[in-house]
């Protein structure tokens, strides 16, 4: 009973940088890092106010200790901050749109599931998608809500998956809700109990 | 449809209220209620006059929660095709008009977390009915209002009386200026902004924002600028097969309107797309005066807005 024909994965560009906006706000993770660089390097071009009107945060990959300036190797940034994970770099990134002007844009590089992450945030503060650019890389686990307790469970690869909050098997759907930031979870074997489909790793 | 069933209405009242301004309450004739509308909304107003007849919009300005009767406020036009001076020297109280529903182009964007308005001259008055909206409420804002004189600022008194604290005067005769560029440059995310007023003026606060880095969601303008007059040209309308002529001093639309066809329109300003009707053929230059249309579309040669845009033309064909 695989569900198909409702899609509302997420679709997402290269990153670019954004000549319209006057502020730049760059979040990045783990692989994140090159489309980021990618971007910084339009901005080097760019006017030296561009350059200082432009904040980036980031978390490093497991392992990875290089320090801030090595990652990102563009003098006068406005600011290069690192975080241990994503839900730190997100607490930073929900302060500073608090504190930013209208004509800021935001970036996003790294998992569909921190972008979704980060885009639920920008929701909060009426970011528009003209507004927003993100580009998916890494791994594509996904974050799945199950519909009948409501949990999440993070990281998901496989297309059946255990509910980490009522243990129930779910099927993991397409169906994407950008106010959750997460895909739909349905219990897999409520017409059998207890025949499960074949457990495939289909999101890496 | 025509901008669907119209209302019919009564002048309850007319007020001067500035030298170019007259105020106008319009009731329904049974003391019936009419229909609700939200901030923002005009409706079109039609006069039967002699020669022609007129259809113009109006900014609804009276509070939202006030169904039993509707006011708009009307600026005498130097060189009025004939709506404002009808509205100004024909008008008395008792008078009968109809009006189309409201319809709303210039609302409040719902999950805004701040509004910015700025109002130039006449520009105003959809801004009065949307402050009514937004009195009491969470959601923070601030008005800015660019006016000639203290003589010529309209509903000064209404302004003043509750907004003291959200609402900005400039007035010309003072030298005051809104800096827009300063206005635009320190707003918190989030911030919409809503511009209604003269063309020059909505242009200068458009580049403000673009210069200051704002995405185009979040700007909202609205102008209800007279549509331009135009050297007469001729029109043939393919279905309904026949052949018209629009003088210079009346639009496309009703032209076609006063031969007996019918055209889907909302705004009568070039913005709403309604009126959209296709061109089959045109041996010479359309005129685009709306804002609708894409520049690509408009030097298409394919489309026109029949309601502000003309065209120079010996043969011109539309699907209508
Ligand atoms: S009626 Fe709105 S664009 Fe013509």
């Amino acid at each position: 009973m695989l569900i198909t024909g409702i899609k509302s994965k997420p679709i997402y560009a290269p990153l670019r940088f954004d000549e319209g906006g006057r502020y730049h706000l760059m979040l990045g993770l783990g692989v994140g890092r090159e489309p980021l660089r990618r971007v910084l390097d339009e901005v080097r071009d760019q006017q030296a106010l561009a350059v200082a009107r432009t904040e980036v945060l980031y978390v490093p990959a497991a392992g990875d200790t290089g320090k801030a300036t090595d990652q990102f190797a563009l003098p006068g940034l406005a600011a290069v901050c690192l975080f241990g994970n994503s839900n730190a770099l997100l607490e930073d990134f929900r302060a500073r749109l608090g504190r930013s002007l209208m004509g800021t844009r935001l970036y996003v590089a790294g998992p569909e599931s921190f972008i979704g992450m980060a885009m639920k945030v920008a929701l909060d503060f009426n970011l528009n998608k003209d507004e927003i650019r993100a580009e998916e890389c890494g791994t594509l686990a996904r974050r799945v809500r199950c519909i009948h307790c409501r949990a999440i469970t993070e990281d998901v690869k496989t297309n059946i998956a255990q509910c980490i909050g009522c243990g129930l098997w779910l099927l993991v759907r397409d169906h994407y809700s950008r106010r959750l930031a997460a895909y739909m979870g349905v219990m897999a074997d409520a017409e059998a109990p207890g025949e499960l489909p074949e457990i495939r790793e289909v999101f890496l | 449809m025509s901008g669907g069933q119209t209302i019919e209405v009564v002048v309850k009242a007319i007020e001067q209220v500035t030298p170019l301004i007259k105020h106008f309450q319009l009731a329904s004739p049974r003391g019936e209620a009419l229909p609700a509308f939200s901030g923002g909304s005009h409706v079109i107003v039609v006069m039967r006059g002699e020669a022609r007849v007129h259809r113009n919009p109006y900014s609804l300005l009276s509070a939202p929660q006030n169904l039993d009767s509707y006011e708009i406020a009307v600026r005498r036009m130097d060189e009025s095709r004939g709506g404002s001076h009808f509205m100004h020297d024909r008008l008395r109280v008792g008078s009968q008009l109809e009006i189309a529903h409201p319809v709303n182009l210039f609302g409040l964007d719902k999950i805004a977390r701040k509004h910015l308005m700025i109002a130039g001259g006449i520009g105003i008055t959809p801004f009065l009915a949307q402050l009514e909206d937004l009195h009491g409420g969470l959601v923070p804002y601030e008005l800015h209002y660019s006016v000639r004189s203290a003589e010529h600022a309209a509903f000064l008194a209404r302004l003043q009386a509750r907004e003291q604290e959200h609402v900005h005067i400039y007035y010309d005769s003072e030298n005051q200026v809104i800096d827009f560029e300063g206005l635009l440059s320190k707003q918190p995310l989030g911030t919409h902004v809503y511009v209604c007023g003269p063309a020059g003026f909505i242009g200068r606060v458009l580049d403000a924002a673009r210069g200051c880095g704002w995405s185009p969601s979040h700007v909202h303008w609205e102008q209800f600028s007279a549509p331009p007059t135009g050297d007469v040209f001729q029109v043939q309308l393919a279905r309904s097969m026949k052949k018209i002529v629009v003088p210079q001093d009346s639009t496309l639309l009703e032209a076609i309107e006063a031969a007996g066809v019918d055209v889907p329109y909302l705004c009568r300003g070039g913005v709403c797309g309604f009126c959209q009707s296709k061109v089959i053929e045109c041996d010479g230059e359309l005129l685009h005066y709306d804002h609708f249309l894409s520049d690509a579309e408009k030097a298409g040669g394919k489309t026109i807005m029949p309601c502000v845009s003309r065209a120079r033309a010996n043969h011109l064909v539309l699907d209508l």
